[in-house]
């Protein structure tokens, strides 16, 4: 069981409110993801379900059970940091055991426990070795390798990937996207990476200043984003906006249109110069300075465009996101 | 330094600065080393006669010297434990966010700034004299008889005065380790249901411990030759109860006049630091290592 759930959750420091009154729900063995632009309060949000921070108004109710007051440990909860947080002076096995050893867990059992979780996460080979003697990508194992031993209600993950390098992270990315699907706990998962929210999430929650702009699964946020900032965060490359006049054609204060939703061409609505042309191979991502401005165009990778080039784009209509003068999506 | 004729060149720079420190060492070293094979005492004037080991003989019959030498262990063993417990205690106090932080640490690091004759004065008259002390004063106070420490318990007397002067040394060091844990392994341990003690003995003490060992380290040379403390509190009695080596060597050559059996002792002094400091870094010096 792995059921959370927030009502009402404020978090003041100092005279500073840095998330106001917050409801969410989190099912069992839910994948959530939440992403949203530096400081906006992700970690703090993270920090309170751990109960690393208390609340400073507002209930936090795990499987049912009020948890608002609960230290960490009663939570039942696990959580990797972005630094890892290995203890250093203790070699991984100790490090994995740590958790059960505090629990006064028998030393067989112990054992037991930790010989499994090295091997699901394939650690067996240097179980004996210190953290500093470990890579990046090996040491987050540990870390992760040190949440689950504890079989805990759902994992939090802070941001866990951002120190490791690219093709690193993919690897990660998947390993704990299986972890997920083998254990079938509950997971929240921090990060500001909106490519290891699509990929990851069940259910994505967008956080913008502490407030939780929109949660939904990834498709539901890039079909039909509620605003214009859920619009411009979900997606890569961003949505195109355009407003005025052309704008005022469609009956909205700006609309929206994803790159990959405009169409190249000899003719068409919008012209302009192609400034830049990046060739992918798969994809070409284009350019264009036109009349409303700089529009970034994902075009297909066999297209012949080149620098200085005049095109025409058109944006499909259908795919056409409309803002009101609030940014609401109309 | 990574070329050969870099590491070379890197030789020749530092070798003026090398020559000059060794011969700082080596000078005084060898003529003590000379001086105690002699026959040398300042009121029989004329030769100094070759005296192989009779002076060395002497230091070691002399009743007080194993006296001496156990007198100086107990006050360096009993001052480190002080100040590394109280040190460490001390540092964890000062780590908590509290009203005036500033100032506290300020005045907790004062008594290293005091002078050791000066703090030793202060101690023996203000605090531990039965008629004029502060100790004395609470005894009357509470109706019991006040308690004489430099007479009736000379050595330990001496040890909370030295530890007094050397706390804050301790605890200066060992705060600034503490202030270096990083926070988020705390929270992984208090996560992982460490307790406030489990987190204390698991997390905080072995991060502690390099910094606890250079302590140590420092603080042991340095109380292997205490020396003011005792002259101005108990000149090295009642009996020999508080006399440890140095305050010997300075009795037997100077007090004596003898320069061949103070340098003798003085000898037996560098030689018995060398083997606690040998004894020292293989019992906690691996922790410097990594
Ligand atoms: N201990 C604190 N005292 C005061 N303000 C804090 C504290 N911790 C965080 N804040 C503030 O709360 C806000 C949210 O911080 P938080 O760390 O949750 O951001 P974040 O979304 O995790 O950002 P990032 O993606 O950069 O990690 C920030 O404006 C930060 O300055
Ligand atoms: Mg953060």
């Amino acid at each position: 069981m792995g059921q959370i759930e927030l009502k009402g959750v404020t978090k003041r420091f100092g005279d500073a409110e840095v998330i106001p009154p917050l409801d969410l729900q989190i099912n069992d063995g839910e994948f959530v993801v939440f992403v949203g632009p530096s400081g906006c309060g992700k970690s703090t949000l993270l920090r309170l379900i751990a109960g690393l921070e208390d609340v400073s108004g507002g209930t936090i109710n795990i499987d049912g059970r009020n948890a608002t007051d609960e230290r960490p440990a009663q939570r039942g909860l696990a959580m990797v940091f972005q630094s890892y947080a290995l203890y250093p002076h203790m070699s991984v096995r100790k490090n994995i055991a740590f958790p059960l050893k505090m629990a006064k867990m028998s030393k067989a059992e112990i054992d037991a426990k930790v010989d499994h979780a090295a091997k699901v996460l394939n650690l067996s080979s240097y179980i004996d070795r210190r953290p500093g003697q470990l890579s990046g990508g090996q040491r987050q194992r540990v870390a992760i390798g040190r949440a689950i031993v504890r079989s805990p209600k759902a994992f939090l993950f802070d941001e866990p990937l951002s120190n490791l390098d690219a093709a690193l992270r993919v690897n990660m990315r998947l390993e704990i996207s299986e972890l997920h699907n083998t254990l079938k706990t509950t997971m929240i998962y921090v990060t500001h990476d909106q490519v290891e929210a699509m990929t990851m999430a069940d259910k994505i929650v967008v956080l913008q200043a502490g407030r939780i702009e929109q949660v939904g699964s990834p498709l539901e946020l890039y079909r039909s984003p509620k605003n214009r900032f859920v619009a411009g965060f979900i997606g890569s490359p961003k949505m195109n906006f355009i407003g005025g006049a052309e704008a005022a054609k469609y009956n909205a204060f700006e609309i929206g249109v994803r790159p990959e939703h405009i169409a190249v061409g000899p003719t068409g609505d919008w012209q302009g110069r192609v400034t830049v042309s990046e060739h992918l191979g798969s994809d070409t991502f284009l350019h264009v300075e036109t009349q409303h401005g700089l529009i970034n165009v994902r075009a297909g990778g066999e297209v012949g465009v080149h620098h200085g080039d005049t095109v025409w784009l058109t944006p499909d209509r259908s795919q056409m996101h409309r803002f009101d003068q609030q940014g609401h999506a109309l | 330094m990574a070329t050969q004729a870099s590491r070379a060149a890197g030789r020749l720079m530092i070798s003026p600065a090398v020559i000059v420190l060794f011969l700082w060492m080596i000078v005084p070293l060898g003529m003590t080393i000379y001086f105690s094979f002699l026959r040398y005492n300042l009121l029989i004037p004329g030769d100094h006669a070759f005296a192989g080991f009779e002076n060395y003989q002497f230091f070691f019959t002399d009743p007080n010297f194993w006296p001496a030498l156990i007198n100086t262990l107990l006050l360096v063993g009993g001052v480190l434990l002080i100040t590394t417990v109280g040190g460490i205690l001390l540092a964890l106090l000062l780590d908590q966010p509290m009203f005036g932080q500033g100032i506290v640490r300020v005045l907790v690091i004062a008594p290293f700034f005091v002078m050791p004759t000066v703090s030793a004065l202060v101690w023996k008259n203000m605090f531990m004299n039965p008629v004029n002390g502060i100790f004395g004063w609470l005894a009357n106070v509470f109706g019991v008889p006040p308690y004489d420490f430099l007479s009736q318990a000379p050595l330990l007397s001496i040890i909370l005065i030295v530890a007094w002067q050397w706390l804050p040394f301790a605890t200066l060091i060992l705060l600034t380790a503490l202030q270096s844990l990083d926070s988020e392994q705390l929270e992984a341990a208090e996560m992982d249901g460490a307790g406030p003690f489990s987190r204390f003995f698991h997390i905080m003490l072995p991060h502690l411990s390099r910094a606890a060992t250079v302590v140590i380290l420092i603080q042991t040379i340095f109380l292997l030759s205490i020396f003011a403390e005792i002259l101005v509190t108990t000149n090295g009695g009642p009996g020999n109860a508080s006399t440890n080596l140095t305050y010997l060597v300075y009795s037997q050559s100077l007090l004596q006049y003898d320069v061949g059996l103070g340098s003798a002792g003085g000898i037996v002094a560098v030689i018995l630091a060398n083997i606690v400091a040998i004894f020292l870094m293989r019992m906690i010096g691996k922790n410097l290592e990594a």
